[in-house]
Order: structure tokens, then sequence, then C-alpha cells
């Protein structure tokens, strides 16, 4: 079953999915993001609904700058490139090359949540914040829980970094790290959708 | 390569690794990015009129999400069936849940 | 290699703590859903025996609120569920043809999290009282006028839910992968193909309760303002996302009993289930149609005429293809040779029961008759129709249908009969008169009413049936204790049974098929009893077979989150985050730890069929 002494050149074309676990665990996360969909969902509808509740503080039109939600984007949207760089180099083989564009991907991230964290810090001194009003409420905890899920994916990518100079590329580890760029990729997408949905209808005041 | 005993499924998938080169890869992100600019000029430039705009930048966040789900991730592959059906339900029903706040939710 | 032959001899303690045999955490489930059960209806008992005459001072008015939020909510999330949990570890691997669940190690977790989710629910009791706010906890009585308990509620289930969710995502990942060759979707047993529908209504329908506890949660412990309309907030948020939920949260509970019915009846007609295929079709039909039907339970709260109106007709949508199954039931039995087995009388008690139930539910969708009985035990009469006449019923079928499998005796039939009479006629006497109580005008949820109100004679027979119920109760009690003193005889096929899970040993050896048997058809063992084969044809040569340890890390990952649940509700923050890190510590040793199984050679078991 599993050849956990498979030599380098021995690895099949696509080793995520030479084993029935390698399987099982890209099609277990697959069906893990259906039910991220509806969480993200969820939380979406919620602050759709209360966008515009603002309870007399400020309101997105005032708060939101769109070159630091630009420039957020293109950090996050970066590293989804690389980290599919790092699944082709892996295909390759490439073990180096595969790690050198996890730790860009890891790098990038990093910027995108420090950017977040900026941007949080200056709403609140604004007057916006968890509980100043409904729309604070929906605001933090949709796009809070996007840069957790970003928070973890870097906790999840350093340990992946970490192991791999002792465990190398097999058919055991290959899943791995196919499964984790799954994850970075849907972070990123749920982004797409909270620049949308979040700052640029906020921008527009509707 | 695929397990004999793994049942039904995994047929053996017809493409090859580098049926998805850079190459796609880097025009799924060359295009993430024009569409996202665009979305973010239709808002700062305020050239389209309020009630067009919003429906225009959703309409291109759902361009870009289908690039990266279809390309990035894979899903337009052989044997990824059971993944567009999960994907798509979970979309579904985060449509629903985006419809009722939409229309019944009120003060 | 590193690969023993047997892990070292456990004992019994440190083996269930640590197994991830999904037959296994199957007895697990069974048991600590068992003693919710009794729990919840401990709670229940104690409710009817406060209404068995109007002002009864037995409980007062905050106790039985208690007791009625607990009773509701122990019975659906860490009774009902678990057992069909159990039901579903225990048998879904095997009707496949399967060693094991695509997640061992996940299907433990599930279990842990599970437990001390509902253990944490059920803290209230002893730390300063249990959540009172209705199973449902409507905001804003669940954040601005209750106490203590609604943070155990909202904490525990959001464990418990955690626990559900992996579940359903490894009964989805087993069956789209693992199924035997020649098993294809069309040649599944029924209760698998129930399953597989229900695992994907549990994917998309608890991230929903997730994020409504997450506000919940928000607002009781972070003063957010998600609820809050001074702020700007709205209480209708929380509605729309618990019953987005709640909904297919109650197929979740009866699909899987659907799938129960369809082998058992079909066993004991001896006769193969009457139109497969529209039953499956039916299955996925009323599984997606559970998804547009959730405002049903909010026809009052004023959403308009329009979305009443849809709602209501998609709710009379779905007695479409649930009238499809009670049909293919009877065809199935007809010309039958019948046998009455106590597993048999649940499921032909089940039908006509779950049929009123189903009837009362038509009555509720349309939204103008709703208005009147909308709070009223009318909605109670229906809902323990089709939940307790519907799901318990057809939990009680299987499990007396499936014992012998999962614990190698055969339940006492005597005794069952006994069990089955009682239960069946106190349900009968319990909720019947319900109906005629709500229409008479008694609301739900209240601790006492008053007399001369045309409310004594029916809410005094309601009692008495609940007292014949927990008469059945204790008889069934009585019939496990009294089968567990017997030696384990059970033979591998008790009941001439038609699919995989008959042809290997009760209870089956560690590893389930010592090869991995060939399927020809749907009833896979029929069609080889029918060619006159004794068992399967095996897929596969023998050979080793390689077997997942245990672990310890799932139980540890569920005592981290119990004690981050203390640390938020009592705001210790170096508590909450504590026992978040006792989780994610555990997370990241499994994930450097690399586990090399152990193997089994099958030749030296003794007595093993294939």
């Amino acid at each position: 079953m599993s050849a956990n002494h498979a030599l380098h050149t021995e690895l099949p074309a696509e080793p995520e999915k030479a084993t029935l676990e390698g399987r099982n665990k890209i099609l277990g996360f697959w069906l893990f993001l259906g039910g991220e969909c509806v969480l993200f969902g969820s939380l979406f509808a919620t602050f759709i609904a209360l966008r515009d509740k603002a309870n007399g503080g400020p309101t997105g039109v005032e708060l939101f700058s769109l070159p630091l939600v630009a420039l957020a984007t293109i950090l996050l949207l970066t590293s989804s490139l690389t980290s599919v760089m790092s699944i082709l180099a892996m295909h390759k083989k490439n073990v180096s090359q595969m790690v050198v564009w996890l730790v860009i991907t890891a790098l990038l991230g990093l910027g995108f949540l420090g950017l977040e964290i900026y941007e949080f810090t200056e709403y609140v001194h604004e007057g916006h914040s968890l509980t100043s009003s409904a729309f604070g409420s929906a605001f933090y905890t949709l796009v809070g829980f996007h840069g957790a899920h970003v928070a973890f994916g870097l906790l999840w990518l350093f340990a992946l970094l970490a192991t791999t100079g002792k465990k190398g590329l097999t058919v055991v580890t290959a899943p791995k790290y196919f499964v984790f760029s799954l994850y970075w990729h849907f972070v990123d997408l749920v982004w797409v959708f909270i620049f949308t949905v979040v700052y640029l209808m906020g921008k527009v005041g509707i | 390569m695929t397990d004999t005993h793994s049942g039904a499924n995994q047929k053996g998938e017809k493409h090859l690794p580098s049926q998805h080169s850079a190459r796609n890869h880097l025009i799924t992100f060359a295009l993430s990015i024009v569409l996202t600019a665009i979305a973010f000029a239709a808002v700062a430039l305020e050239q389209v009129d309020i009630k067009s705009v919003v429906p225009f930048i959703f309409l291109l966040a759902l361009i870009q999400a289908g690039f990266q789900l279809f390309v990035w991730m894979h899903l337009d592959q052989k044997g990824h069936q059971f993944q567009r059906i999960f994907i798509g339900g979970g979309a579904f029903v985060a449509l629903l849940a985006v419809i009722a706040f939409s229309y019944w939710i009120w003060w | 290699m590193g690969h023993s032959h047997a892990p070292k001899k456990k004992g019994f303690l440190m083996d269930y703590l640590t197994t991830v045999d999904h037959k296994k955490i199957g007895i697990l489930y069974f048991v600590a859903g068992g003693i919710f059960f009794l729990m919840g209806g401990l709670e229940a008992l104690l409710m009817r025996i406060q209404l068995i005459v109007p002002n009864n001072t037995f409980l007062n008015g905050a106790t039985f609120n208690e007791m009625m939020t607990m009773h509701g909510t122990t019975m659906i999330f860490l009774a009902a569920m678990p057992i069909i949990f159990a039901l579903m570890n225990a048998i879904v691997p095997l009707q496949i043809g399967a060693r094991d669940v695509a997640f061992p190690f996940v299907n433990s977790l599930g279990f842990w999290l599970f437990f001390f989710g509902g253990v944490l629910v059920n803290c209230g009791w002893f730390l300063g009282g249990s959540p009172d706010a209705g199973w449902t906890s409507y905001p804003p009585l669940s954040t601005s006028f209750s106490g203590f308990g609604i943070d155990f509620y909202a904490l525990g289930l959001q464990i418990a839910g955690l626990g559900t969710l992996i579940g359903g995502i490894n009964f989805l990942a087993t069956i789209i992968n693992m199924r035997a060759p020649g098993m294809t979707f069309m040649r599944m047993p029924m209760f698998t193909w129930a399953s597989f529908v229900t695992s994907a209504l549990i994917l998309f329908a608890f991230p929903a309760i997730t994020v409504g506890l997450v506000l919940l949660s928000f607002d009781r412990l972070f003063s957010a303002n998600f609820f809050n309309v001074a702020n700007g907030g709205n209480e209708v948020i929380y509605q729309h996302l618990f019953w987005i939920f709640g909904h297919p949260e109650v197929y979740i509970l009866i699909l899987p009993v659907f799938g129960i019915i369809s082998e058992v009846i079909s066993t004991f007609s001896k006769k193969r289930l009457f139109g497969y295929s529209s039953m499956v079709f039916a299955t996925v039909l009323i599984g997606f149609l559970g998804f547009m039907v959730w405002a049903h339970h909010m026809f009052t709260v004023g959403m308009g005429p329009v979305a009443n109106a849809l709602f209501g007709i998609a709710t009379m949508l779905i007695a479409i293809p649930t009238g499809i199954k009670i049909f293919n039931w009877l065809f199935t039995m007809w010309g039958g040779q019948i046998r009455f087995t106590t597993a048999n009388l649940w499921a032909v008690g089940f039908i006509p029961t779950f049929v009123i139930g189903g009837m009362t539910g038509v009555m509720l969708a349309a939204p103008a008759a709703d208005y009147q009985y909308h709070d009223t035990y009318f909605v109670v009469a229906h809902f323990h129709y089709v939940i307790v006449g519907g799901m318990v019923f057809g939990l009680f079928a299987g499990l007396y249908y499936w014992w012998p499998k999962m614990f190698g005796r055969m339940l006492n039939e005597a005794l069952g009969k006994w069990n089955f009479w009682f239960f069946f006629i106190g349900f009968h006497l319990t909720f019947f008169p319900q109906h005629f109580l709500g229409l008479m005008g008694m609301q739900r949820r209240i601790f006492t009413f008053l007399p001369n109100q045309g409310l004594d004679f029916g809410n005094m027979i309601s009692t008495i049936g609940a007292f014949g119920m927990t008469i059945g109760t204790i008889i069934f009690l009585i019939n496990i204790a009294v089968t567990n003193s017997k030696p384990k005889k059970a033979p591998a096929d008790p009941w001439d049974g038609r699919t995989l899970e008959w042809a290997i040993p009760s209870p089956p050896p560690e590893y389930n098929f010592k090869q991995t048997p060939q399927v020809r058809g749907y009833d896979a063992l029929w069609v080889e009893k029918m060619a006159g084969n004794k068992g399967m044809t095996p897929a596969e040569p023998l050979g080793h077979i390689h077997m997942p340890s245990g672990s310890i890390l799932p139980f540890i990952m569920s005592v981290g989150l119990f004690i981050a649940a203390f640390g938020l509700m009592y705001e210790k923050v170096s508590v909450a985050i504590i026992g978040a890190l006792i989780t994610l510590l555990c997370m990241l040793l499994r994930s450097l730890i690399d586990d090399p199984g152990y193997h089994v050679d099958p030749t030296e078991d003794k007595g093993v069929e294939a």
C-alpha cells in the first residue's frame, strides 16, 4: 500500500494521487471546502443584511481605503499563484524548488496578514469595532474569520516546511502539500468575494 | 499506480500533469489581476452608475472565482466529478442564505 | 520496515479510548447516545408529571424551562444523531465491502468531540443552571434575558457539531472511494444510499448552525451586536440561520431510518425492495428539497405572503417523494413471505405512525392554517409523531436487526415484543391526544395550565402514555442485560440476509473481510445465494492486511476544546488559550508522527469466512 521508503526517482507522475489514502485526503478536503462555502456564505449573508447598520458610527464609505485593499489583494493573489507553482515543482519532483515557492507563499501571506492587522487597528481608532454597531460585528466576524483562516494556513505551512527536510517528498507526504495548496486557493477565492462584497460594494455605498 | 481494490471510481487519469502547464496557471493569474483591476477601477473612478456597478463587479468576481476553481484547483479535470458536485452544492446553499438575508430580513 | 504483526494487547479501557476501528466507534456512539437518550427521556417524564394535572407544583417554571430545553437539545443532538452514527459506523463499511472508513483517526475524533460537547451542554445542571431558552435558543431571549446556561448550550453544541460535521465528511469519502469492486452506486444497499445523502445534508447544514452559534456566542461573550436591535442588529438573522440548519437536520434524522426500513422490510418479506431506483431518486430529492423549506418554521414571523407561499408549496412537495417511499415499502411486503420478528414489528409499526406525522406536517405547511397551529401542542404532536414514531421506531428496528452483527448476540425476541408493544401503545397514548390539545388552544412550552379549559383529560392520558413508553424502554434495557449475559454465539447470517454485512462473522474480525468481495448486483449477498454459492467471491488474493494504529490524540484534542470552552465562558483568557493550544499541539503531533500501522495475517484467525 503506502511505499514509505520509495526513492525520489521512483515517484509516480502525480504522487499525491498514487495511494488510496492520498485520494481520500484530497476528496475529503474538497468535501470540507463544500462545507466552508456554506460557512462563509452564511457570514456573507449576515454581512449583507447588516452592512448599513453603522449605528451612527463610521460607514464603509468613510473607512475603506481602496489602495490598501488593492495591495492586500495583490499579495494574496500572488501567493495563490506561488502555491500553484509549488505544486508544479512537486510534480517535477523538484523538492527544493517546491520549497522556495512555498516560502514565497508564506512571506506574501504574512504580508497580507500584517496589512490586515494594521487596517483593523486603524478602524478601531476611528470608532469601528466589533461592539460599536451591527455593521461592525458583521464586518469583523466575516473579514476576521477569513484572516483567521489565513493565519491558520500559515501555521500549517510552517509545520509543513519544517518537516520537508526530514521526510522529503514521498507518496505519503505529497498529498499534504497538495491539500495545503487547495486550502490556500480557497482562502484566496473567499477573498475575491470579500473585496467585492465588503470593500467595493461598501465604497459604492449600496 | 492506482490501487486495484479501491473501487469503481479512479479508473486511471487520462490527462498528464503537463496539461495544466505553468502557462495556463500564469494566464489565470494575469486574468485575475485584470478582472480585479477592472472591478476596482469601476468603483474608484465612479464611471459606472450605482445600480449597474454592483452586479457588474459581482459578475467579475464570479468569473475570477471560476478560473481559480477550474484551473488552479483542477476542477475541470477528469475524476473531479464529486468535487464539482459538492462545491456546487455548497455554493447553492450559500446562495440560498444570501437570497434569504437579502429579501427576508427587515426592520 | 517497522510493521509489527499485532499491536500490544491493550486493556479494555485504553482500547476503547484509543480505538480508530469503526465497529468499536459505533459501539461508543451507541453507548453514549443511549445514556443521553435515557437522560432526555427522564427530562420528558418529569415534564409530563408536571403536566398531568392543571396548576401542578411538581416543577416550577424555571426548572420546567430547563427540562424542556434539555429534553429537546439532548434528544436531537446527543441521542438521535449519535445512535444514527452508531449504526452508520457499524454497518456502512460492511455493506460496501470496505475494511474501515476513509479516515479512521478523524472518525474517532468525531466521536470524542460529540462526547465532550454533550458533557459540556449538561454541565449546567450543576454549574449554575442549564440552558432554558428552548432547543432553538432564539435571541433576544437567549442573549438578553437568560442566564449562564445558554453558554453551555452554544459552546457545547459547537463542539459536538464539529464532531458531526467531520463524521459526515468521513462517510461521504468512504462511500465515494472505498466501495468493493463491482459495487456501483446503483448497487448500493438503501441504508448506504441513505447514509450518503444524509452525510451530504450534514456537510451543508451544520456550517449554518456553526455560524448561528458563533453569532450568538459573540453577542453573549463579546458584546457583539448581531441581535441587538438598538445597535442595528436583527433577530430574524438567527432564525434563518438556525432553520437553514434545522430543517435539513430533521431530514438528517429521518433519512437513515428510511434506509433501515428498506433493509428490514425487504429482508423480512424475503423480497427484493420494490422500486429501488425510485427509492434512490426519492431519497436524493428529499435531501435536496429539505434545503428549500426552512422558513416554514417562520411563517408567523412576518416575511410576507410571497415568501410564505413559496415555502408552503415547497414543503408540501416533499410529501411526494416521501409518499413514493411509503408505497414502495407496502409493495415490497405485498406477496412476500413476511416474518414478524421484533425488528419487523418496529418497521411495520413505523409505517402508519410516520404517515400520520407526515400528514399533520402537510397540514402545518399551509401558512394560513399554521397561524392557528403555530406554538401549540399540535406542532408538538406532529414532530413527535415523525421523530419518535418515525425515527425512534426505525432505530429500534435497526438495533434489533443489526444487534447480532454489532455484538455477536441476538436480542431476546419475547422481551423485544413486550418492549415494542409497551412503547408503541404508550407512544400513541402520549402524543395522539396532543393534536387535540393543540387544536383546543393549549400553547407549547408552558409549565402548567388552568383547570376547566377542556385540557385536563388529554394531558392526563398523555402522561399515562409517557409512563408506558418508560416501561417499554426499561424492558429494552432488561433485554440488553439479559442478552449480554449469554455467550457470543450469533451466526453470521441470522436473518437470511441480502446484503454484504451478513457475509462475514458476527461480530466481524477487526479487518472485516478476509478478502474484499466481488459484487455482482444489488442485494450482493442474495445474488450469490440465488446462484448457489455459499458466500461472496473474493476480488483479491489472500494476503496480509494493513490496519491503522489506535491513538489517544482524538480524546486529548476534545478535552482541549472542552477546557477552552470553560475559559471562554468564565472569561479566563489564559484557560481558553491553554485549551486551544492543547488541541493545536495534538494536531501538530498527528502531522509530525507518522503512523506505520500494523499488519494482520488473516489466515491466523480461526473460523473466518471471506
